[in-house]
């Protein structure tokens, strides 16, 4: 038996769409893109849902965000969690790493658990902290960058993703932190039926006033970062167009590679 | 003497035999009734209604054997024989019953006809038998297997017909009736003894053999190929009926994944092999046989859920190999042509059965190809399967001032409804891009749904996403109520056969007005009609040997054939030649029921490449389609046979512009 929390975040999808930023640059419009689950929380619920299914124990997911990312929410219901809760975006606004995982740890804190997994990082802010201050504010040990995992009920055998193709195997006591890389395994497909069947679920709510936290906590005012302002890299022009036969073409090509360093 | 036979004659004991045909038909009918009510279990079932014009097809593919003799007159005799022997001996022996306890009819001349009739249809099965053995041993036909049952099952029968002759020769020889050259087959038999007391005491160790072989064939039939003949009839009448809808909330229990109707094809396959003959998946070398596909889901719910006799078959210890989730690994492959169900002789449709157990393996979620699951996703996030955003749906138009819906009023004329393929892949843009300029040309009044056209949701049905299908099945319908859109014309043969066929299944579930709210063409029907009206007109010759490749979801879905011919047949200059598999035998692109977004199969040479083969082989310079989807595949094709020098794929509009002499706008 192994309880699971396991905290997911819903992001914009920006593959093949114009990203527009808003007016004062510090943010992306959301208006024409589409929401969904972070890439790296997916493969943490999948992870957290087969450890369900292979020692038992439950699994519940945990979100902070706006309204919207309830739709996360029930596709972890449809997936196999056995709760869902919601922490309101509200007061959070401008938070750091800490500042949500202060959050979500007050959440968390107040629960059994035997792991607890995160994604290693959000696709859109990019920090890959909040696993990890996660398991600073509950004083749990961690594991991150986890890329296999073998749970032996009282403890967990992870692999870590290293530089260069390396891998660190830990052993890791329960309850731990692991914060999951991508591609430690394939997330099943949700159906649309399977989400439907979900609407009568009840996702339980919160908020930052339910859940005690000062205004110095969370929030810009509890931020020791500041985002001073978001850019998109100009366009740089430094395609060349290689000409004449296949041969040319390819020893062009090759005397580039070659030039470059790359075929050292 | 009156020229009669009497029942039982010389036989003691009948209480024995009546005794063993109480046993026998009583194992028959436990047999019949189990399987029969298997079949219940299903999940999805059917809008059974009865239909005069059915019955009387399947009336005539059953006791004329059409479908069997299609494409195989030799198998067609054979079955006919043999189905012919077997119902006449039955109704001869109930005539038999009749006559000893009801009414004294088989005397004098009705009697030496009844012996006449009995002897040729023991002759036909017999033949029948011997000519379907000599076919699967000797002749070793290629797609008639071997196994045990195959050789067991005819032999019975025939050790059935054959002492039934020997009883007839020996009761000949013992009783030398006056009237023995009516049954000329059973008086050489009789030679076979020299005296009378000899063929009397054979007559009686004849008379009980051939009863208990011919009560244990009674017996055996529900357990054994036999019960084809209660099953195969069965589904060959549901084959044409309309499947019932999905609900959306429906849950599917264990045990529910298959429908009814596919519970019926499952048990009604005889093993012919037809299907795996014009599958093309099977052709070009793929791990998979629709054949080898329905046995293996027959196993599998045998194994899992199985009844009485299906329990007896298989033993439910014996779970094999190919049960459980491996049987996921093989329902990818079909590309859903519909190729196999025209071929059965049974009305089988194994895409069906496949659908089914897609549906089921999507729900799972565990073992859903990752390039389809991403595609999936896609079209519920944008909207199309190409996983382009869904602002750039209407891109395709620029440079053509399309008009588009916009503003509040609904715009009148004709919707032409794009597609996600036709608007997003830049090949198949070309035949929208020609498409409306033909329009234009021919002063066709018309505009498109532009950047908010949703998904019609062909490719989430054709893949099991039930629940997505309807989800997008509601879009459209919401649409076309909203913008009040009542005539529709399509660029892909899926979208048209969605909205033409699936469409109705599930929107005359709740509100039966819906169904028939907005009418649907396919734009090949569309372009014959301006061409006829004379607002085509071809000013150009065009001198090239063109053959027409029929997408599978117009042809064989739709029985649309002859338009596009007529069209290119009409442009001056082009000879229209015809590839070795065309119209209703055509061959399938590869590119159908959710192949275009999964990752390529392993296989010999691939579904597309032998397509573009056959039309080499023609002789032809172009291959002209009429499917966005068969336009990338076939044209993939070209490029890697080389063929690109010799052989151009064009889509229809794109030919006919050429003919017109215009170029698009």
């Amino acid at each position: 038996m192994t309880d699971t929390i396991v905290c997911i975040k819903q992001v914009a999808e920006v593959e093949d769409a114009d990203i527009v930023l808003n007016d004062d640059k510090t943010g992306v419009l959301k208006d024409d893109l589409v929401m969904g689950i972070n890439e790296w929380d997916s493969y943490a619920l999948e992870e957290a849902i087969r450890i369900k299914e292979s020692s038992g124990g439950k699994v519940v997911a945990l979100s902070l965000g706006d309204e919207d990312c309830q739709d996360i929410l029930r596709r972890a219901l449809a997936m196999g969690a056995d709760e869902v809760v919601h922490i309101d975006k509200n007061g959070f606004e401008g938070s750091d790493a800490v500042g949500v995982a202060r959050g979500l740890a007050s959440v968390i804190g107040k629960r059994h658990f035997d792991l607890l997994l995160t994604g290693v990082q959000g696709s859109d802010d990019g920090w890959g902290q909040v696993g990890i201050i996660l398991a600073e504010i509950l004083d749990l040990p961690f594991a991150s960058l986890v890329v296999r995992l073998e749970n032996h009920e009282d403890h967990l055998t992870v692999y870590r993703e290293l530089e260069s193709n390396t891998q660190q195997i830990v052993e890791l006591p329960l309850p731990g932190v692991v914060t999951i890389q991508t591609g430690i395994n394939i997330p099943r497909y949700v159906s649309i039926m399977g989400i439907r069947r979900t609407r009568n679920l009840p996702i339980a709510g919160t908020g930052a006033g339910q859940l005690g936290l000062m205004n110095s906590e969370i929030g810009t005012e509890g931020s020791c970062v500041e985002s001073r302002q978001l850019f998109i890299p100009s366009d740089e022009a430094n395609a060349e167009m290689l000409e004449g036969t296949l041969s040319e073409v390819c020893e062009k090509a090759l005397s580039i590679i070659r030039e470059k360093g790359g075929t050292d | 003497m009156i020229p009669q036979r009497e029942l039982f004659w010389n036989i003691q004991g009948v209480w024995i035999f009546y005794l063993l045909v109480s046993v026998s038909i009583l194992i028959f009918a436990a047999g019949m009734l189990a399987r029969v009510l298997s079949w219940a279990r299903g999940g999805r079932g059917l809008k059974y209604s009865f239909s005069l014009n059915c019955l009387s097809d399947l009336l005539l593919d059953v006791f004329l054997g059409r479908r069997i003799f299609r494409n195989d007159p030799g198998a067609g005799t054979s079955h006919l024989l043999v189905l012919w022997g077997f119902l006449g001996l039955f109704a001869g022996t109930s005539m038999l019953m009749v006559d000893h306890y009801l009414y004294h009819c088989l005397t004098g001349l009705s009697y030496l006809l009844f012996s006449f009739l009995m002897e040729l249809f023991g002759l036909m099965l017999i033949s029948g038998l011997c000519w379907g053995l000599v076919r699967r041993f000797i002749f070793k036909i290629g797609r008639l297997e071997k196994r045990w049952a195959d050789l067991v099952v005819p032999l019975w029968l025939l050790v059935a017909a054959l002492s039934g002759f020997l009883l007839e020769g020996s009761r000949m020889a013992a009783q030398e009736p006056a009237w023995g050259g009516w049954s000329s087959a059973g008086l050489l038999t009789s030679y076979l003894w020299g005296g009378h007391d000899a063929a009397l005491s054979s007559y009686r160790i004849i008379w009980w053999a051939h009863a208990l072989v011919s009560l244990g064939l009674i017996a055996a039939l529900p357990f054994t190929k036999l019960f084809h003949m209660l099953a195969s009839p069965t589904a060959l009448y549901m084959s044409a009926l309309p499947e019932e809808a999905f609900l959306p909330e429906q849950t599917v229990k264990a045990g529910q994944a298959l429908s009814k109707r596919a519970l019926v094809f499952l048990d009604a396959c005889t093993r012919c092999g037809r299907c795996t003959e014009v599958c093309p998946s099977a052709a070009s070398g793929e791990d998979f046989s629709p054949r080898r596909f329905l046995l293996s889901a027959r196993k599998r719910e045998a194994v899992n859920y199985g009844t009485l006799p299906a329990a007896f078959l298989f033993g439910k210890r014996d779970v094999p190999a190919e049960s459980g989730e491996s049987i996921y690994n093989r329902i990818w492959n079909c590309t859903t042509c519909g190729a196999c169900a025209d071929a059965c002789p049974a009305g089988i449709s194994t895409i069906e059965v496949i659908n089914c157990i897609r549906s089921e393996a999507i729900e799972d979620g565990t073992d859903v190809p990752q390039l389809l699951a991403k595609t999936l996703e896609s079209l519920t996030k944008h909207d199309n399967p190409w996983g382009a955003h869904r602002k750039k749906r209407f891109e395709w138009s620029q440079g053509l001032s399309v008009p588009s819906i916009s503003g509040a009023n609904p715009p009148d004329g004709l919707c032409y409804f794009a597609g996600c393929t036709t608007s997003f892949d830049t090949r198949a843009q070309m035949i929208a891009r020609s498409f409306v300029s033909i329009l234009d040309q021919a002063g066709v009044n018309f505009f498109c749904i532009g950047k908010d056209e949703p998904c019609c949701g062909d490719i989430a049905r054709r893949v099991g996403e039930e629940g997505l299908f309807q989800f997008q099945m509601e879009n459209c319908v919401e649409l076309f109520e909203r913008w009040d859109i009542r005539d529709l014309v399509t660029s892909s043969p899926h979208c048209f056969n969605s909205f033409k066929n699936d469409y109705p299944l599930y929107m005359s579930r709740d509100d039966s007005q819906k169904a028939g709210s907005f009418r649907v063409r396919h734009y090949t029907q569309l372009l014959k009609e301006l061409l006829e009206q004379g607002k085509i007109r071809f000013e150009r010759s065009i001198p090239s040997r063109v053959t027409f490749h029929d997408p599978c979801y117009l042809g064989r879905y739709n029985n649309l054939f002859d338009a596009p011919r007529e069209i290119i047949s009409a442009i001056p200059g082009v000879e229209m030649v015809e590839m070795e598999h065309y119209g209703a035998d055509s061959l399938c692109c590869g590119g159908g029921g959710g192949r275009m977004w999964q990752e390529d199969m392993t296989c010999k040479v691939t579904i597309s490449e032998r397509r573009i083969a056959e039309a080499d082989a023609a002789g032809a310079q172009m291959v002209i389609t009429a499917c966005p989807l068969c336009l990338i595949t076939l044209e993939d094709a070209v490029k890697t046979a080389g063929l690109e020098q010799t052989l151009r794929v064009l889509d229809l509009n794109e030919l006919i512009l050429l003919a017109m002499g215009k170029r698009e706008k």
